[in-house]
Formats: structure tokens, sequence, C-alpha cells
């Protein structure tokens, strides 16, 4: 019997030491409470030391609560979340994302919070133009609080484009479409250079030995194409779906959308854009900065890290018009929502009112990384920008003419994402005509029926 | 190259130098210097992980032909190890992300050693009850474990990710290692076929003895299958160190994260960006380190291992 | 020497007939139980219930928020017509094909070269040093050689005067380049276990085919592959089946890019049941997974006849 006993004990010593080590994770401590710590999530590095400054500032004047913040990278990023979901360890806080927060919202795992707001008389009406309203579900309830937005614009080589006689003027003006680009699509010709130093609009430019590209690429875009194509289509006169929010239909299959990758994907084939397979784990800013791009449409959250490229002097132009007579860019927000599986969800509702306070959303300005979602803010991080020697107008002027579009706000993100990421590889790659998409618009309406 | 080799001694056992007075063949010539090529091939990218490592991520494009390290520096280390800034991370290309090495490979250890011992242990029981015991429906027993063989992983691995979630034990260092724990099929069969083979007259002198089974089995059956037992042990535990799927699906919080999963952190930090490469490199490194020292320390036994293992 | 008479006196009292052998018989239930309930527990739980809920589950709509709701054969109808998961088998089968193809061939290769060149165990060691390090090290660094912009890989082969490539981004050749990349992991550990069956074919034979005047090329044909059958049989029965089943340098690299060229089948079950939250559907997916693992490895033991060995 002794010998049964040691060998029972010798079995389960195996999973006593799994079980001193490796406890569950999650940050919060007490139920229900005001108090303890608050976990937060964020992906952008370049925002951590803003957010970081805000938490210091959030410590020392709610001395109960301590807010730790993770930064994971945007691969890591949604994946993490959703498995927390799953699992039970989401973080408290999160950084979200317009595109993103339907799906968490019918799963679920987003805490309301309207009774809050009215419980702390929270003004909502501080944000620019509508960006609260559109962290507000299907059923009217508010789901975060906005936090910063973003635009797209040109960002291009200002020497490259001196020496191939190309003004910031022609370059605000440019005006892009579907049938021969414009003089948009001159301007990339132009500063389109192949290896025996031919420029793309004189003769005898090869297009299979290209140096400097005139406009560079950072994938397809999928089905979101926030920095490839979303302007271009955009300023085509075609919108994402049926309604500007909450959407049930898509509408990929919309000639103006089919004509606009078309002439997109078609500067590929004139060599004026590097083919997809190349740019597959390829840093477009590191490739600007090494000059292998004249002109990269970016969005706004990377000015910092384009801005300081080594080597190279980098300007910033507003996205080019379309047929429709006006530019556009892509509006997108970012807010913070809380998860309805925390611990300490009076706690982490602290902090999000922090956050989209005057006085967090005032620090992030200052830093010069995004654009804080409060009005009133705006203009200091216009000033912090030019504080560094950056002119963000091209940024604003969309806001101030209001010639912005909101990014897809509709649910099943998931499934239209892994529907549309091939289907536009496949496309922008050659590997299937412009028609193909129609098939792919299909499928994705399917989730919605 | 073929017929000159005819005339040394076609051993199966020994590699012969030519006969006195035969200048060497050139099948010799060109066998070795295909073998020389196989080995340069194989190291070549060991090495090559060890000179990212030591580069700086932002003098990589300029040095991409160099086989010296770009502009050497530690900081790659530092970063995995956490003792980087995040000023100095990124100065180096880096991230300055929250980077816990210690606690992660901390975490392999404990899973691949829980593992290990458990599962060759209890395999080995059972073998030992399939291979020597007689009870009834022993071989029908044995035939139903056996089918869990032709199971898929990925089969058994979501149900067992959602009874997991369900136990409340995802995210933990007990959770990932629970599945794997108390045997699998491949350990059962390899154990039986060994203890098929002892001989019936040294337990049966020892039951005569007045030794119970259990006595016989830890006092006279263990010792001698010291040699099977090391080599399952050293396979069981270079696949419980080197498990990714799993790991990856159970346990992403830090305090159960293993270091398969843990390499996931030094990619992309930006969507479109390029990794932290002598980051990785560096994480790579420290990731594959521990078998390369079990190698250095085990190496004859571990190819000897391997090469028991195919002799079913 | 009493022992061994009464063990004799036992045997010729034949099978069982004394009350005392009829004893030790049943005595063997109880602590056979003893020693294969860990096992049995770990059975049970981790490889039956899982299987028998996976066929469940694979009949429900799951998101894992929630409770599984039974839909009937709705998922498999729907997979019937999903383009992403023919798409995911052929990618699979181009993916085992090339893998299986040039690893079993180089292998070969590698452990006749070692077994007529040198019986040392280091170099033995340094091919099997691949092995011993986890898949996804073998990815990352691979990736990190192969990049299309700074990788050595292209480099070298500009030296050449090669133009780069987009290894992982080109979608004609990423398939190819994932296999090649886990064919120099396998390679070292597959090339041993062929080694281990080379020294078991005896000398004699090779001396009798010198004798008759056979050359190198010919004896390797008509006698040394021959001979080496069931070992060749089990290497391809293991490398197959796991090969089926790639995940790790998929999800580490390509993650199923560029396009679907890369979206392998465990891949694309993975992203059902944990990006898009379709876990029902992904379990139906892992039966379809399950069923063609049957019939390949059915079809494999009858085409090549595995156990027999021809040396007989």
């Amino acid at each position: 019997m002794r010998k049964l006993a040691s060998i029972a004990a010798i079995m389960l010593l195996p999973l006593s030491a799994t079980a001193c080590f490796g406890g569950g994770g999650g940050g919060s401590t007490t139920s229900g409470e005001a108090t303890g710590q608050v976990t937060y999530w964020l992906w952008d590095a370049n925002q951590l030391p803003a957010y970081q400054a805000c938490a210091d500032a959030f410590h020392g004047a709610n001395q109960d609560v301590t807010i730790k913040i993770s930064q994971y990278g945007w691969d890591d990023y949604w994946s993490k979340v959703t498995t927390g979901f799953v699992s039970g360890t989401a973080p408290d806080v999160f950084t979200d994302h317009l595109s993103k927060y339907p799906e968490f919202v019918s799963k679920q795992q987003l805490a309301p919070l309207d009774d809050f707001v009215s419980k702390d008389s929270v003004p909502t009406d501080i944000y620019e133009s509508g960006l609260a309203d559109l962290w507000k579900g299907p059923d009217g309830k508010r789901y975060g609080l906005p936090k910063d937005w973003d635009t797209i614009a040109v960002f291009y080589n200002k020497k490259m484009a001196a020496a191939a006689g190309v003004t910031a003027d022609q370059l605000n003006t440019a005006a892009w479409n579907p049938t021969d680009g414009g003089t948009y699509e001159k301007i990339i010709a132009k500063l389109t250079v192949d290896k025996s130093g031919k420029h793309g609009d004189q003769p005898g430019f090869d297009k299979n030995n290209v140096k400097t590209y005139g406009l560079g690429l950072a994938g397809s875009g999928g089905g979101f194409g926030q920095t490839q194509w979303s302007m271009y289509a955009f300023s085509n006169g075609w919108q994402f779906n049926d309604q500007p929010t909450w959407g049930k239909k898509y509408n990929y299959d919309d000639p103006k959308f089919l004509e606009t990758i078309g002439w997109w994907r078609g500067l590929i084939k004139k060599g004026y854009m590097p083919p997809l397979e190349k740019t597959v784990g390829v840093d477009g800013g590191q490739q600007l900065g090494a000059g292998n791009y004249a002109l990269l449409t970016e969005g706004s959250w990377n000015t910092g890290a384009l801005t300081s490229l080594k080597g190279v002097n980098v300007g910033i132009a507003p996205t080019p018009i379309g047929p429709i007579g006006k530019r556009a860019s892509m509006f997108n927000g970012l807010g913070d929502s809380i998860w309805t599986g925390s611990k300490s969800i009076p706690a982490a509702w602290k902090w999000v009112k922090f956050l989209a306070s005057p006085q967090c959303q005032d620090i992030v300005a200052g830093k010069a990384v995004v654009f804080p979602a409060i009005t009133e803010a705006v203009p200091k991080a216009e000033q912090a920008f030019k504080a560094k020697g950056v002119d963000v107008s091209a940024f604003t002027v969309q806001v101030k003419d209001k010639t912005t579009h909101l990014a897809p706000v509709t649910d099943h993100g998931s499934d239209v994402t892994a529907i549309m990421t091939p289907a536009m590889d496949s496309v922008v790659g050659f590997k299937s005509d412009v028609n193909s998409l129609v098939q792919a618009n299909k499928q994705v309406n399917q989730l919605f029926q | 190259m073929a017929t000159t080799l005819k005339t040394t001694t076609p051993s199966a056992h020994t590699a012969t130098a030519p006969a006195p007075g035969r200048q060497i063949s050139w099948g010799r010539v060109a066998a070795w210097a295909v073998m020389i090529a196989i080995i340069l091939i194989t190291i070549f990218p060991f090495y090559w992980m060890l000179r990212t490592a030591l580069s700086n991520g932002k003098s990589l494009p300029a040095h991409s032909s160099s086989f010296l390290p770009a502009d050497f520096t530690w900081g790659p280390f530092k970063r995995v190890f956490g003792l980087a800034s995040v000023a100095e991370a990124q100065a180096e290309g880096g991230s300055g992300a929250n980077i816990n090495f210690w606690l992660y490979l901390r975490n392999s250890v404990i899973v691949a050693t829980v593992i290990t011992a458990g599962q060759v242990f209890f395999s080995c029981m059972a073998a030992y009850a399939f291979a020597r015991l007689r009870w009834p429906g022993r071989n029908l027993v044995f035939g139903l474990f056996l089918t869990a063989l032709m199971v898929p992983p990925i089969f058994t691995t979501l149900p067992n990710f959602v009874l997991i979630r369900q136990l409340g034990l995802l995210n933990t260092l007990t959770g990932i290692v629970l599945p794997f724990v108390f045997m699998t099929p491949f350990a059962i069969f390899f154990m039986r076929q060994f203890f098929l083979g002892i001989s019936r007259e040294i337990e049966e002198a020892a039951r005569i003895d007045g030794a119970g089974h259990i006595r016989i089995f830890f006092r006279v059956i263990v010792p001698m299958a010291a040699a099977p037992i090391t080599t399952l042990a050293i396979l069981t535990y270079i696949s419980a160190w080197n498990e990714y799927f799993w790991p990856l699906l159970v346990a992403t919080d830090d305090n159960a994260r293993v270091l398969t999963v843990a390499l996931g952190v030094f990619r992309s930090q930006t969507p479109q960006g390029t990794p932290d490469w002598p980051g990785l490199m560096a994480a790579t490194l420290v990731a594959a380190l521990p078998m390369l020292l079990l190698f250095v320390a085990f190496g004859k036994k571990i190819v000897n291992s391997i090469q028991f293992s195919g002799i079913k | 020497m009493q022992a061994t008479t009464q063990a004799e006196t036992l045997q010729r009292a034949g099978p069982a007939k004394t009350g005392r052998a009829r004893r030790l018989a049943r005595g063997d239930v109880i602590p056979a139980l003893l020693f294969i309930l860990p096992a049995t527990i770990g059975f049970l739980v981790f490889y039956l219930w899982p299987t028998v809920r996976g066929f469940y589950l694979s009949l429900t709509d799951y998101s894992l928020f929630g409770l599984p709701k039974f839909v009937g054969l709705k998922n498999f109808q729907q997979l019937v017509h999903d383009k992403v998961l023919i798409n995911a088998l052929w990618v699979t089968l181009e993916y085992v094909v090339i893998n299986i193809g040039v690893q079993t061939v180089v292998a070969l290769g590698i452990a006749v070269l070692m077994h007529r060149l040198t019986e040392s165990t280091t170099i033995r060691g340094a091919v099997l040093l691949p092995y011993l390090v986890a898949n996804v090290v073998v990815a990352l660094v691979w990736l990190w050689m192969l990049d299309s912009q700074l990788g050595i890989v292209n480099v070298i082969l500009g030296w050449f005067g090669i133009s780069p490539e987009a290894w992982f981004g080109n979608s004609a050749l990423v398939i190819p380049t994932v296999a090649l990349v886990n064919v120099w992991k396998h390679m070292g550990y597959t090339a041993l276990l062929i080694f281990a069956g080379l020294q078991t074919i005896p000398k004699t034979v090779y001396e009798a085919a010198a004798v008759d005047g056979s050359s190198e090329w010919r004896t390797f044909w008509r006698i040394t592959i021959p001979l080496l059958r069931p070992v060749l049989v089990l290497v391809l029965i293991m490398t197959v089946i796991g090969s089926f089943q790639v995940f790790d340098t998929v999800a580490v690299t390509s993650k199923g890019g560029p396009g679907n060229a890369s979206r392998v089948i465990q891949y694309y079950i993975y992203e059902q049941a944990f990006s898009r939250s379709h876990f029902g559907y992904a379990s139906a997916l892992s039966v379809v997974l399950f069923v063609i693992l049957a019939v390949v490895a059915i079809i494999q033991m009858r085409v090549l006849r595995g156990g027999e060995s021809d040396l007989d």
C-alpha cells in the first residue's frame, strides 16, 4: 500500500510542478471596484511613450489605480486580443479599431459605456466630426471613446522631385482618372527612373529594369486598402457599403471600384510601381529612404517615422484629385474599449475617461505622433509637428475640406478580410482578372445573409 | 565514378583507404566533395544566425554581402533579454517592446521536462503492462491505443483546446503540458517492442523470489531498459522543446509563453514593416541553444538514439 | 539453481494448468490496471474524448463565444463548395510531393555517402543538427536568408548572375521554398534512419555482388535499395503523414500567402478556428483531413508492402 501511495505521489508530481509556475494571466485584482491594476494594450510602438506619459499623469491623480501598458506588434495584436477573449485573459482596456470592433460587439466582448458616460457627464461633442458616433453599435449603445484620427497623404522625396522638375504645387494640384491617370500619373512617370537613368516618360525607358519606382507599393491592401487604393476609389465616387456604418452590403463589384483597381494595378505593368511580390516583407518607408520609391501613399501615423528617415528629405502632399472633382482620404479613428470580462470595469472606466479627456489627448498631441480626436487638441498636434519641421497640412486639409470617407464599419470583419486579402493579392499580382473581385464580393455579401 | 571502387573491399562497416600504391579514385574525391558541400549547407545557416545576431539592424542593408557581422554589437542579445532601453532598441532598429526571454526560457524548460518525465514514465508502465503482464483484453486495449496513432494531431487539437479552456487551464503551463504528459501511442509502442524482447526467465526468477510486479518493474526491468528509455527521453525532450502549434493556441500570456511562441514577438512591430532581424536571430539562437548544448553534451548518444529509433 | 529448476518445472507443467500458474495469470490484472492507469487516463481524456468531440463539433456552429449550436451536415455541405479548401488540398499535395520527393532522394544520398565514406559520429551529428532545432527557428532563419532585399541567398545568387527572387512573395515559388526549407530540416534525420538500415545489410551480400562483377551503381539499385525496403517504407510513411500536416513553417513565413498560394490545409483549419471563429467548420475540415490521411496511410501500406524484407 505504501508503494502505491508513493507511486501515486510520483505520478502527481509533474502536474504539481507545472501548477506552481505559470499561473493564469490577466491583470486586475478586485472585482467590480474602481481600484487596482488596469491592463492596457496598444500596437504602435511610436505611441508608447505618449501613452506612458498619460498613464503617469493619470496615476498621479488616481493613486489607487495603476496602469500596465503592453505593446504588441500589429501582426500579433488582434490575434492576441481575440485569443484573450476566448481564454478569458483579454486586457481590461485596449486600443480598438473601427473595422474590428463590430465583430467584438456581436460577440458581446465590449462593455457598453453609456451609463458611465451619463453618470460622469462626459462630453461627447468635443470630438472631431462625428467620431464619437462611430463607436455606437447597431443597438445605439456606445462601445468606445474616440482617441485619435488619421488620414492619408502622399510622402515624396523632395530631392528627386526637384531633380525631375516636379514642383510642390504640381503635387498639390495633381489629378488622376482611370483612363489615362491624369497629371498624377504623369508625375509618377517622371519620377520613375530605370537603371540606365531614363525616366518613365522618356523614350527608351526600360520598364523591366527600374531603379526607382515613381509610386511605391505596400502590399495589395486586401479589402481595406487604407494606404494603397482607398483614396483613388473614394475620389472616383465609390463607397465601401450601402451605408456609412453598420452596412450589410459591400460594393467591390461596383464598376467604379473595378476601374480604379484596374488603373492602379496597371501602373505595375508600366513599370511605375513595383510588382507585388517585391513588396512582401519589405518596409515601404525604408524603400523611400533608400531611394527606391519616389512617392509613397502612407498614413499620418507614420509621419514621424517617414520624416526622420536618414539621408532623404521627405515632403508631404495631399492625395490627388479624382474624377468627382475632389480629393479623398480614408478617415479612420482609433478608440479605447473596455472588455466585458474585465475584473474591474469601474477602474477601467476611469482610465478610458482619462484617455478620452483633453488632459491626456493634449499630452499625446504634444508628442507629434497622431492627431487627437478632440478638436481643440488638434492645433496642438499641428504645432508639435511644426516644431519638428513637419508640415501636416496635407493631412488636415482633408478634414477641413470635408473630403474624408469612413473606414468600413461592419460585422464579420475577419471573414471579409480572409476573403478579400487573397482575392486582392491575386488581382494585384496579375494572377487573376480585375473582374474576379465580383465573385469575391458575392462571397462577402453572403456573410450578411 | 563507379567501377574503380569495385576492387576496394565493399565492407558495410568500414571506410577503407585505397590499397597501397593505388591513386585516390576520382569517385572518392567527388563523394567527399559532395559530403563537404552537404555539411556546409547544413552548418552555414547556424553561422548566419550568429553573424546577424551580432549586427546592427540599421547597418544590415549596407553590409548585405559581408560574411562578418554588420557593425558588431551586443545590442540584439540585450534586446532579447530585456536589457536594452527603448531608446537603445529603437536606435538599432528594434522596437523597445517588453521582452522577457528568461521567463520564456524557464517556461520551455518546465514544459519540456515535465512532459518528458511524465510521458516516458507513464508510457513505460503501460508498455510493460502490455508486454509482460497477462490480463484479459490486453491485446484489444493495446490495439485501441494504437488507433490513436492514426488520428492526425489537428483533429484532436481543436477539441483539446475546448477542453483545456473548460478546465480553466488556458494560459497556464499545466494546460500546455496536460495532453502530452500521460502518454503518446508512439512511446507506448516503442517501449513495448523493447519489453517484448526481454527474456521471461529473469522475471520468473524474481517472482519466485517473492517479488511483486511493482518491484520487478522498478528493480529489474527499468534498469535493463536504460538504453531505450534514454532514447525515448531524448526524442521526447527534443520534440516537447520544439513544440509550437499547441503552445501557440493555449498560452499566449507572458507567464506561460514558451520560447518557440515567443519568437513571434520579434516579428513585424508595424504593419508592412520589416522584422528586427538581428533581434530575431539572437532570439532564435537563444531558443536553439539549449538543444545545441544538449547535443554537445550527449551528441553520440543522441545520434545513436535516433538511429535506434528507426529500427523498431 | 533452484529457481531455474522450479521455472523449468512450471514450464513443463504446461500453460496455466497448475493452480499457482492460474493464480499468477489472474493476479496480473490488478497490477496491470495500476500500470496502465495514467496512460489510460491520457488516452481517454486527450485522445478518445476529443476524437468523439471533434466529430460532434463538426456538426455544429461554434464561435467559442457561447455554446455550440447543432446544425447537422451544414458544414459538410458548405465545404464541398469551398474553393479555398480545394486549393488548400492541392497546395498541400504539391508541398508533400516536392518535400518528400526531394527529401527522400537527398537523405538516401547522404546515407549512402556516410556509409561509404566515414563512420564518424561528428559528421553524423553535424548532419543531424537542423533536426534538433524547432521548426519555427528553422523557418525564421530561412525567412531571413531568403529575404528578397537583404537575404544572403539572393546575394550569393547575384554572384552567379542570377537575379534576386522573392522566395516567399512569388506565388509560384512559395510552396517549393517552404518544401525545401523543410527538406533542409529533416534530411539529416531521415538520412540517419536510412543509414541505420544500411548498417543492417550484411557484408556478405556486397561481397557476393563484387565477386559477381557488379558495378557500384548496379549493386546500389539491384541490391541495396531492395534490401532497404522496410526502412524506406517506414521513413516514407512517417514523413508523408507528417508532411501533410505542415503548419509551423507556413505560420511563421508566408502565412498562407501570397493570395492563397501557401494556404495549406492545417493552416486553413487554424485560421477558420481561431482567426475567423468558425470552430465548427474548422472541425469539419479536420474530419476531411483525417479521412484523407487514413486513406493515404492505407494506400501506402498496400502499395509499398512494407512488412516484408527482401532479405528473406
